[in-house]
């Protein structure tokens, strides 16, 4: 202490003196008012001497936050706001002025100054501290003091011990009582202070002993950061730092923001060093951040050279142990640990909620932070992670578009395996394109959108297919041989175009390799061709060679027959010239016997579709065809049958039905109308149906297969939606209106009707046999001079009707009829001789009923046709009914209309 | 504190300074007039520990107080 700042501060001291204690009071002695000088000096000069040794926080800006605070501590109402911003404003320009060397200092004499007003325990406060400078003060407030010590603890510490300058302890020259060392806690205010505070008591005991300097703590933090337990900063047992009691507030602030990296690197570090092997993602989202955490340490290093050296320059003389002009203080360090704090903690927010999560929900998970942060650190951050952490997750999918193979033991990628579908599917094609993987929705990364992992799901599959299925892993091996690259989080350009060439070469070879390998299309056209009766020449040819068979009942159909029936059928049509292959696949069967009762409603045909074919002619698509087929093969062979019929009635017009037309002329004019209608019928929906639905739908499979980038997929699809259209157009689908049904009524109607025509036919050949006998007996007798017919001709005439009957009835047999014979006859053959002109009539009420029932039904399909939404079915009903012979009714009016027409 | 060799400037920037400070002591309520405000200022800035110069005052303006009342009583 020099003597000129000994002077200055002794004038100046006097100089405030004067100001401060009154002179004299006017009842005052004058020894008294001289002792009270006195008093008042030596009290000042103890204090002002005391020379502030050190522990000071000797910072400006902590002074002005506690003025600041104190400002507002009132609340937020606008006259503190008020204050508090004038007060910002001079502190500001206050921090500009040059002449000042101890602005913190001033500052914090205004604040303490300052503080008795407005304070509640102001007397308490003023009680304590009068205590600590006088003695001789009774205790009386103190209990008041240490009351509110336990609330006030922490903020006590921070500005009586060791924020600032302690009460002078040393007895200077001057001094002649020194003052007791008490060290009350001074309650100022109350603040709660979170978390980890020391303990509470040792406050009083010996506060010097139990503190910590901030160098020493400087020393330690290097080892807290890294997690290590230090002497003065152990950590507990679960992720908590024992701070040491008795720190002033700041510094434990300081503390706890520096805790947190500390608390954080250890916790990441356990979950680093964690055993628990949680997928591939997650295991190198481990060791990303462990990297990082490297790179944190190697941070902590630096630090921890930098306090090594700062500390090497502490001067002890210095307060604070010259700390402040070292460079290195705890404030320092918790700007220098700012950035990894915060990477820190976002990595154990990653790590957080990254539990339980893994592969592509992890990737997501990272992903969203690198897109949709907005602090640039944290985008940055986690890009640099996901660099890392997406390497397994490329690796798998490079073996995954470029081999073909799942290598995923984790179950992370978003194409999963379907293991348990493996014994219930067996292996074939469809399992393996179907079912044996399955897309993820759910595990699919951020980073891809969904077309892509489609895309990506295809190029796998249809590898997997082509390695399995297809039996080419030749070249699948080539293929990976050829294209694969090396793919990386970094490079998405590449990304997309190595997958989007994989996909198209993969695409390709898929498609070239049904094409030609395992000839797609010469399948579909044959099924075509046969199953959807597309070469008639053949169904015509079956279906005369198989007529006399099927009209049997169906248990007497044997499978050998029919496949050397259509054998034949197919040595005597085009189809000798088509493909072995596909003739070998073509087979002829029966359907299960409760299908029908006789041939016809049993026989189907097939063609058999085998592995990786069936992976587009699935089974529900065979199922389809042969629907469609045994559809067809009924209408064909109502045609056949009616036009067999048909041709009958023609060429016996003028034969035998001339003959008897004046007894059965106007009968056969009718039924002839009958049938033309029921023909025109059945040719417009074959005609309709063939044409109209089937080359229709396959012009647009044709379109669809040759698609430039047509997948096996769209061939799938394309395939189904044929189909669909097929059954749907062609009145077979289960719409709201039930068209195989009715379709299946009317052809019944039709095949009995035809089966009465049948009969009627024969009643007229049997009419015109009888006509000709007579006529050839009148002959004879005439020739032989008698009489040209006598009484006993009667007699003749029934014996003659029974045996004719016989003869008509295994006629009837020979003729197609899958109806049992229709007239029930009353009593045997006898009788019915005696009952030729009832057996006419019965055969003419069946006749005219089915004729009946035949336009009703078609009636009221024409008026659910007219009621589709589809423009083809529409146009159906248009041409069966072109000249307007029907009377349509739409379904309701129809369907009230029946009841009436059925009791007419 | 660069150092100011213009006397005036000096002048003018100490009171500038003590302008301010008593802005904030009238703001704090310390019941410091210029001039002792200004005393204050020299005792700290030549060292004297501000916490306990805000003790002392706040005892002389306590005993004042009760000698006040002692003697106005």
């Amino acid at each position: 202490m020099s003597n000129t700042r000994n002077t200055r501060v002794e004038s100046a001291l006097q100089s405030l003196l004067e100001r401060l204690v009154p002179q004299q009071y006017h009842n005052e002695s004058e020894a008294d008012a001289e002792r009270r000088w006195e008093d008042a000096n030596v009290l000042a000069r103890n204090l002002v001497n005391a020379e502030p040794e050190s522990g000071t926080v000797e910072d400006v800006n902590l002074a002005a936050d506690l003025i600041k605070e104190k400002l507002l501590r009132g609340g937020t109402e606008r006259r503190d706001l008020e204050r508090a911003t004038s007060f910002g404003n001079l502190y500001s320009r206050l921090l500009s002025q040059p002449v000042l060397g101890q602005k913190w200092g001033i500052l914090y004499f205004l604040h303490r100054i300052g503080e008795d007003d407005g304070i509640e325990n102001g007397d308490a406060q003023r009680a304590s501290q009068q205590e600590a400078f006088d003695e001789m003060e009774v205790d009386e407030p103190v209990e008041l003091g240490r009351k509110s010590t336990a609330k006030k603890t922490s903020y006590d510490d921070a500005f009586a011990r060791d924020g600032l300058p302690r009460m002078p302890r040393a007895e200077g020259p001057k001094s002649p009582r020194p003052p007791p060392v008490r060290d009350r806690p001074v309650p100022t205010r109350q603040k709660s202070v979170p978390e980890a505070k020391p303990p509470q008591q040792a406050q009083s005991a010996a506060p010097n002993q139990a503190k910590p300097g901030e160098s020493a703590l400087l020393r330690d933090l290097p080892f807290t950061l890294q997690g290590l337990s230090s002497n003065n900063l152990p950590f507990g047992d679960d992720l908590a730092l024992k701070l040491p009691a008795n720190l002033p507030t700041p510094l434990v602030s300081l503390l706890h923001t520096l805790a947190e990296p500390a608390l954080l690197y250890k916790s990441l570090s356990q979950f680093v060093e964690s055993e628990d092997v949680g997928g591939l993602v997650s295991q190198s989202l481990r060791s990303a951040i462990g990297t990082e955490l490297r790179s944190y340490l190697s941070l902590v290093a630096q630090l921890e050279g930098q306090i090594r050296r700062a500390l090497q320059q502490l001067d002890d003389n210095l307060p604070n142990g010259g700390l402040g002009k070292a460079g290195v203080t705890l404030k320092r360090l918790v700007v220098w640990t700012r950035d990894a704090t915060t990477g820190l903690r976002l990595m154990s927010l990653i790590v957080e909620s990254a539990k339980g999560k893994k592969g592509g929900e992890l990737i997501s998970l990272i992903h969203s932070f690198a897109i949709s942060h907005g602090d640039p650190f944290v985008h940055s951050f986690a890009e640099r992670l996901l660099s890392n952490i997406t390497k397994p997750f490329y690796n798998m999918l490079r073996a995954w578009i470029y081999d073909g193979e799942l290598e995923d033991p984790y179950q992370e990628f978003f194409v999963f395996e379907n293991r348990d579908d493996r014994d219930g599917m067996g292996v074939g094609a469809m399992s393996v394109w179907e079912h044996k993987y399955a897309l993820q929705s759910a595990m699919i990364p951020s980073i891809m959108n969904a077309d892509l992992a489609n895309r990506v799901f295809l190029i796998g599959k249809s590898l997997n297919f082509i390695r399995y299925s297809c039996g080419d892993s030749a070249w699948v091996e080539k293929h990976s041989r050829d294209a694969s690259r090396e793919l990386s989080y970094s490079d998405p350009a590449s990304l997309y175009s190595s997958i989007d060439s994989a996909y198209s070469t993969v695409m390709a070879r898929l498609l070239s390799l049904m094409e030609d390998k395992f000839a797609l299309f010469t399948h579909l056209t044959a099924l075509k061709k046969y199953l959807l009766l597309g070469s008639g020449d053949f169904i015509g040819l079956l279906m005369e060679s198989l007529a006399d068979n099927l009209d049997q009942p169906a248990n007497s159909q044997y499978r050998h027959t029919l496949t050397a029936q259509l054998e034949h059928a197919i040595r005597n049509s085009n189809a000798q010239y088509d493909d072995v292959d596909v003739l070998r696949r073509l087979d002829a069967r029966m359907l299960e016997l409760s299908h029908g009762e006789i041939g016809w409603d049993v026989f189907t045909l097939e063609y058999r579709i085998d592995s990786p074919l069936d992976v587009i002619v699935t089974p529900w698509a065979s199922k389809q065809y042969l629907k469609v087929f045994n559809f067809l093969w009924r209408v064909k062979r109502v045609q056949f049958a009616l036009g067999t019929t048909w041709r009958r009635c023609m060429t016996g017009a003028r034969g035998v039905l001339g003959a008897v037309s004046d007894k059965l002329g106007e009968d056969w004019k009718v039924a002839r109308g009958a049938m033309a209608e029921m023909i025109h019928f059945i040719d417009q929906l074959q005609w309709y149906i063939l044409f109209e639905v089937i080359e229709a739908g396959w012009e647009g499979l044709q379109k669809a297969i040759r698609k430039p980038d047509a997948t096996l997929d769209t061939l799938i699809t394309a395939h189904t939606s044929y189909l669909r259209a097929i059954t749907r157009k062609g009145l077979l689908g289960g719409g709201h209106i039930d068209f195989p049904s009715q379709l299946h009524e009317l052809l019944k109607l039709i095949l009995a009707y035809k089966d009465a025509i049948d009969s009627l036919w024969s009643h007229s050949v049997d009419e015109f046999g009888r006509r000709q006998e007579r006529a050839a007996k009148i002959e004879t007798r005439t020739k032989a001079g008698r009489w040209g017919l006598t009484e006993a001709d009667d007699d003749m005439n029934s014996s003659f009707a029974s045996t004719s009957i016989n003869r008509r009835s295994t006629r009837e047999g020979e003729i197609d009829s899958p109806i049992p014979p229709l007239i029930p006859l009353p009593g045997g053959p006898a009788a019915v001789a005696g009952n030729e002109a009832a057996i006419l009539d019965h055969l003419r009420l069946r006749l005219k009923t089915l004729r009946g029932d035949f336009k009703t039904k078609i009636t009221a399909l024409l008026g659910d046709l007219r009621s589709q939404p589809d423009t083809d079915m529409r146009f159906l009903g248009v041409v069966m009914n072109f000249n307007d012979v029907y009377q349509p009714a739409t379904r309701r009016r129809a369907r009230t209309g029946e009841p009436a027409r059925a009791k007419a | 504190m660069p150092p100011m060799n213009d006397p005036e400037a000096k002048k003018r920037a100490a009171r500038e300074t003590i302008d301010i400070l008593h802005e904030i002591s009238t703001l704090l309520n310390t019941d410091l007039d210029r001039q002792s405000l200004s005393y204050c200022v020299s005792l700290i800035e030549n060292g004297v520990n501000p916490e306990a110069l805000a003790a002392v005052i706040k005892e002389l303006r306590a005993r004042q107080e009760r000698d006040e009342a002692r003697l106005g009583a």
